[in-house]
């Protein structure tokens, strides 16, 4: 089985940092996974030892089968890639921008190209060096996708779009795992946007995988119960294993919990008590996976 | 008193705020003459617009829920004991109109349905 990207131990310092710290991943496609992870975790830096932007100082990383140091024409060919930091050729217009980046691939599809300038309303004769943030934004994840990669990353590709070309932008994304099958890597501070499309949700914390799981997964996993007593005042802490995180007040009580189905019932008889459980969307779930929820 | 609020619900803010307090209230969570946060407190603790908060709490004057007292917080207000259970009725109704719904759109007969939910709540009272 040939995996999209692969690493083993893959460990990275800078002056002394560790950056990374012995991260082993395996993403199979066709699928959208989530890179997620507070500000300075990681996240860039993995996505530039997937490319051969960076190299390990120990363990090892490979992409479409072939390790980080030895990526070739063979495998950039089917990678797109919208970095965070978008940098373009000022001088020229979106369109020849377009035209000076098709001619290094000869798959490239004009169709889908014109298509995506009209539906992400980017005009083709304006100046890239006169684009705003959010339409440089929208030249980039073009530039990166017309040649039909087989894996797709996108650093922070949706922070400065407008709510409209966001959402056709996640369509499109959906449109490339469906029609080419390809693996898509998004790491985003928007979380809503996120959850939408991913499947699959990788979390960094300090350099370390923290989370690598499906994201049905975590929701059938993590919920919020609101408690209350059926006589008398709850217990001041309870002290099941899976509650995360409580907030008790009198006859009422707010839980984060991690668990099954089951156990809702046994707690139901065991305090006495109505339960009414809900699942946490990946926002609320978010420091709880990094390790920033207090139980 | 917990309250739980979902920005992205689509329920805006002060109506969530609204059904939770009523409900507490109704189901006698909350007592008579029991304080509520204030407004600059409950704003802080849940992170919305103070306004917002305000806005229910005027609702819920409104509806003789709170009882407003100058310059101090709110209070739940005494009722006579006819209107808690009307109340309760509303509410329990107000819950089970989406049952109704899917009731009849299953098809099932009245008398089936009630026996279920005669059932769940015996279920729960074990």
């Amino acid at each position: 089985m040939e995996f999209v990207f692969e690493t083993n131990g893959l460990t990275k310092r800078f002056d002394g940092v560790t950056a990374l710290d012995k991260i082993d991943l395996k993403v199979r496609r066709p699928s959208i996974v989530g890179l997620l992870g507070k500000n300075g975790s990681g996240k860039t830096t993995l996505i530039q030892h997937l490319i051969g932007l960076k190299l390990p100082d120990e363990g090892s990383v490979s992409t479409l089968g072939r390790p980080g140091a030895e990526l070739g024409h063979d495998e950039l060919k089917r990678i797109g890639y919208v970095p965070q930091d978008i940098r373009l050729l000022d001088w020229m217009t979106v369109e020849q921008h377009l035209r000076y980046v098709s001619c290094f691939y000869p798959e490239w599809d004009r169709e889908r190209e014109q298509r995506l300038l009209e539906e992400l309303e980017l005009e083709a004769d304006k100046a890239v060096g006169a684009l705003s943030t959010g339409n440089l934004q929208k030249l980039a994840v073009i530039l990166a996708v017309c040649h039909h990669p087989r894996l797709l990353i996108l650093d922070e590709p949706v922070s400065d779009l407008d709510p409209i070309v966001r959402g056709k932008l996640l369509e499109f994304l959906l449109e490339l795992l469906r029609e080419d099958e390809a693996t898509i890597l998004v790491s985003s501070h928007v979380l809503r946007d996120v959850e939408k499309i991913v499947d699959w949700v990788i979390c960094l914390d300090s350099g370390k995988v923290v989370t690598d799981a499906a994201l049905d997964e975590l929701k059938e996993l993590y919920a919020q119960w609101r408690v209350v007593s059926n006589n008398g005042d709850l217990p001041e802490r309870f002290s099941e294993p899976f509650v995360l995180a409580q907030e008790v007040s009198g006859r009422e009580a707010c839980l984060l919990v991690k668990q099954g189905t089951a156990e809702m019932t046994v707690f139901r008889t065991t305090h006495g008590v109505e339960v009414s459980g809900r699942p946490l969307n990946l926002e609320e779930m978010f420091p709880i996976l990094i390790g920033d929820e207090s139980p | 008193m917990i309250l739980i609020v979902d920005p992205h619900s689509g329920i805006p803010v002060y109506r969530q705020l609204v059904e939770q307090i009523r409900f507490s209230v109704a189901s006698g969570l909350l007592e008579p003459g029991e304080e509520i946060p204030s407004t600059r407190a409950l704003s802080a603790k849940l992170g919305v617009n103070p306004m917002t908060v305000s806005k229910a709490f005027g609702l819920l004057e409104e509806d003789g829920v709170l009882e407003r007292r100058p310059g101090r917080p709110h209070v739940v207000r005494e009722r006579r004991s006819g209107t808690v259970r009307a109340t309760r009725l509303e509410q329990l109704e107000q819950a089970l109109r989406p049952v109704a719904t899917k009731t009849r759109q299953l098809d099932l007969e009245p008398e089936t349905a009630v026996q279920i939910f005669r059932r769940l709540l015996e279920d729960e009272e074990r």
